[in-house]
């Protein structure tokens, strides 16, 4: 036992002595931060989107614009209204009453700032200012030939800015004809939006032949069933999902990627330690004192200790921060989601897949490690484990439609992947059945895990198996 | 009982490769022992299956009158031929996490880690990482973190290896002092004088079997003796040593001279080579009369092909 707790201890030092292990411990709630907020934050840093719209008919040409300035005061709309519902709930309806009754975009985002200003002063400093996604401008030449030089970027518009695309509605025997012109080949979300607007004018002239008032047909076009969802079960109430019924899965989702992101970076450490000890021609000195288990379980243990003090720090840090927006749990969405994470349910789940995989995972990379002389040796073994690994979460997209997918459940059974998607599939809810089976089954893998890679780590640090001889038998054989 | 170690009939196989056959040997308390042989001769297999590193496809071990285990072991230091410490540890730190893990407190761990420190010389390094240090300390440092929980048996395996000669000195000291004190030490080398200056048994291993086991000075006696002689110029005195049924091999003289070693068997002692010589009138400038090195003995024991097939 003192031997094991010798080697706990070295291993542990060894690795919070290291400055990377405090580069890991602040760097990575940050690098975190910033792939949550990064997408938002470039989605708002890139600028509008310029484009022309030419056609045969003026009113074409008006139809196109108008869908384009209603998508801008949409996208606007749903950015405040995102804003209000999460820090200004008190104020967020008779705000977004406001916006809705302002004629011009630019018109109501100051109205619904103006409420905002007036009755919660404190939510204006980070109230948005919403860009618009595209820009329409007057074309520079009235004929696509003569945009041609704008739109590959030999040539800049007036204002010194480059065309992205342009719309050219022309008319076949009366029927509108949409071409979209852009050197971005991958991106027709403008093309999608010309045709709406075109689809809805069409139908618009049709009704209006055969007699119908074009306001009549607006209103008709306009028509649109209300829809609610419902959880079924008994525990959710009968009451509407909102985003606090969703936020679970959004936590569960989090947590998992977060699951494996640590394990797979400590089981990581593990290797590249018993590696060096390999090449520090430390291991026959050890070996007098310490059996091959012992300082299997001692190198598991240092390195958990490690992964408990990462914890403790972005635990304390990451609790503290989420139980103060729980608190806003009540009025908003952020706090909602917050309030998710600290679910008990969720952080037992995350704690038991926690040490279910690491230690599955650890004592694998550890046996491997045995057997390699170098970390380029190492890599040659890694590969099919990096698969296995990643194969969770390959799962995580249809985990978010459906948590209990057959593929979903099939796969959680498999005990390398359960404490991964057990977590993901917990808010979904899970029979006692797939618990307690599970379960079971994760337990006797890690008991196998490390039965074998103690065997296997054995034969490697006596240097009487590696990763050569393996591939040498293999030749022979 | 007397004696520290004790092994029977120890075999080691890789797959269809016998890398130990039948090793039977046996160390007495408080002796220096040798296990001698040409790199490849099974040395370091015998001592890894001595300490618990290797598990012996075949034969016992008693080990301190009992067999391999961890409180025998405790009482054992080892320094493995392949060897190295943690890099980012101090001297001291180093020398007392291995003194720890063989039982000794933390406080006299590091207590000891000085004292055998500063006596070696290295106080002044002793908080210095492993990893700045030159080689040549660090393998001291290995040293003295083998014998730092005072073991009443020390293995060393190749101990002499990587050491330049006033090292090695230093390092034959440290061995005689700690047989000083009472402790049993067996080394392994392949550099014969070592263990002729050091040992009072010797193990001969070739090709992983016994060649002899007993003395140095039993061993010695094995090998033929031989006298050298140097001539004169360029004078040739193979045509003398022929015909009268010497055996020899020439060496490089001083002065320019000719040097010839020349084995003394029965029948053609040393009196006999220098009547031939002087009947002859060969231009005698050196005749010596030399003890034959551990090296002849090895080879008279296993023949030149059996010696020259285990190099």
């Amino acid at each position: 036992m003192s031997a094991i707790f010798l080697v706990a201890r070295r291993d542990y030092l060894a690795y919070v002595g290291a400055w990377g292990f405090w580069l890991s411990l602040i760097l990575a709630p940050l690098l975190m931060a910033a792939l949550m907020f990064a997408p938002l934050l470039l989605a708002r840093a890139e600028p509008p989107r310029v484009l022309a719209v030419l056609a045969e008919r003026a009113e074409d040409a008006a139809t196109v614009t108008a869908a384009f300035r209603d998508l801008a005061r949409r996208d606007a709309r749903r950015e405040i209204a995102a804003y209000l519902d999460a820090a200004a709930p008190a104020v967020a309806a008779e705000a977004k009453q406001a916006f809705d009754a302002a004629t011009d975009r630019a018109a109501a985002i100051a109205a619904a700032r103006a409420v905002v200003a007036e009755r919660m002063p404190q939510a204006l400093r980070a109230f948005p200012a919403p860009s618009p996604r595209y820009i329409i401008v007057d074309p520079p030449a009235g004929a696509v030939e003569a945009l041609r030089p704008y739109l590959d970027g030999s040539q800049l518009l007036p204002d010194g800015g480059n065309l992205y695309g342009a719309l050219n509605i022309r008319r076949s025997a009366g029927e509108p004809l949409i071409e979209y012109w852009s050197v971005n080949l991958s991106h027709d979300e403008p093309s999608n939006i010309a045709r709406a607007a075109m689809r809805m004018a069409m139908q618009r002239e049709a009704l209006a032949a055969h007699g119908l008032d074009p306001a009549e047909a607006d209103r008709l076009n306009a028509l649109e069933p209300r829809v609610a969802q419902f959880d079924p079960r008994p525990a959710a109430g009968g009451e509407q999902v909102t985003v606090r019924d969703r936020a679970p899965f959004y936590a569960a989702i989090a947590l998992a990627f977060i699951l494996w992101s640590v394990v797979f970076s400590v089981a990581n450490m593990l290797l590249t330690g018993v590696i060096e000890e390999k090449s520090n021609k430390i291991l026959d000195t050890l070996l007098t004192s310490v059996t091959p288990l012992e300082m299997l379980i001692g190198k598991l243990l240092g390195v958990a200790a490690v992964s408990a003090t990462l914890f403790l720090f972005w635990g304390a840090l990451g609790g503290g921060l989420l139980s103060l927006a729980a608190e806003q749990a009540s009025v908003s969405i952020f706090g909602q989601v917050a309030a998710a994470f600290l679910e008990p349910r969720l952080l037992i789940t995350f704690g038991v897949g926690f040490v279910a995989g690491y230690l599955m995972y650890g004592a694998i990379f550890l046996a491997l490690g045995s057997l390699c002389e170098s970390i380029q040796e190492a890599q040659t073994l890694l590969g099919p484990v990096a698969l296995v690994l990643a194969m969770p979460m390959m799962l995580i997209t249809p985990a978010l439609d459906n948590p209990n997918a057959p593929i979903i459940e099939a796969a959680s059974w498999i005990p390398l992947f359960t404490p991964f998607l057990l977590l993901i599939r917990a808010p979904a809810g899970l029979s006692w059945f797939e618990i307690a089976g599970q379960g079971a089954l994760m337990l006797l893998a890690v008991a196998l895990v490390l039965f074998l890679a103690a065997r296997l780590f054995k034969a490697g640090v006596v240097n009487q198996l590696s990763v050569s001889t393996l591939f040498r038998r293999k030749a022979k054989g | 009982m007397n004696a520290a170690l004790e092994a029977e009939g120890l075999v080691k196989r890789y797959g269809v490769r016998t890398a130990v056959d039948d090793l039977s040997f046996s160390v007495p308390r408080g002796a220096i022992y040798g296990v001698l042989g040409p790199n490849g001769a099974g040395k370091s297999t015998t001592l890894r299956m001595l300490v618990g590193v290797l598990r012996p496809t075949a034969g016992k071990i008693a080990l301190l009158g009992g067999p391999v285990t961890r409180q025998t072991l405790q009482r054992v230091g080892y320094l493995p031929e392949e060897r190295g410490l943690y890099r980012g540890m101090s001297a001291r730190a180093a020398i007392a996490y291995l003194a720890r893990l063989k039982g000794v407190a933390s406080r006299q761990a590091f207590k000891r880690a000085d004292q055998l420190l500063s006596d070696h010389g290295l106080g002044q390094v002793r908080r210095k990482k492993i990893k700045t240090l030159s080689k040549g300390m660090a393998q001291k440092v290995q040293v003295l973190a083998a014998i730092a929980h005072e073991p009443d048996l020390i293995i060393f395996d190749e101990p002499f290896s990587g050491l330049d000669p006033v090292n090695q000195r230093v390092l034959e000291e440290t061995i005689r002092a700690q047989a000083a004190a009472g402790r049993t030490i067996l080394f392994s080398t392949h550099v014969m004088e070592h263990a002729e200056r050091l040992c009072d048994r010797i193990l001969l291993i070739a090709n992983g079997r016994k060649a002899f086991e007993g003395t140095v000075r039993d061993a010695l006696a094995l090998a033929p003796s031989l006298a050298v002689i140097e001539t004169d110029g360029a004078y040739d005195i193979a045509p003398v040593l022929a015909p009268r049924g010497f055996e020899w091999t020439e060496e490089q003289g001083e002065h320019g001279n000719r040097r010839w070693r020349v084995r003394l068997k029965n029948g053609h002692g040393a009196r006999q080579l220098l009547a031939a010589c002087v009947e002859a009138g060969a231009p005698l400038t050196l005749f010596e009369p030399a003890r034959a090195s551990l090296h002849e003995a090895f080879v008279a024991l296993v023949g030149e092909d059996g010696a020259r097939a285990a190099q």
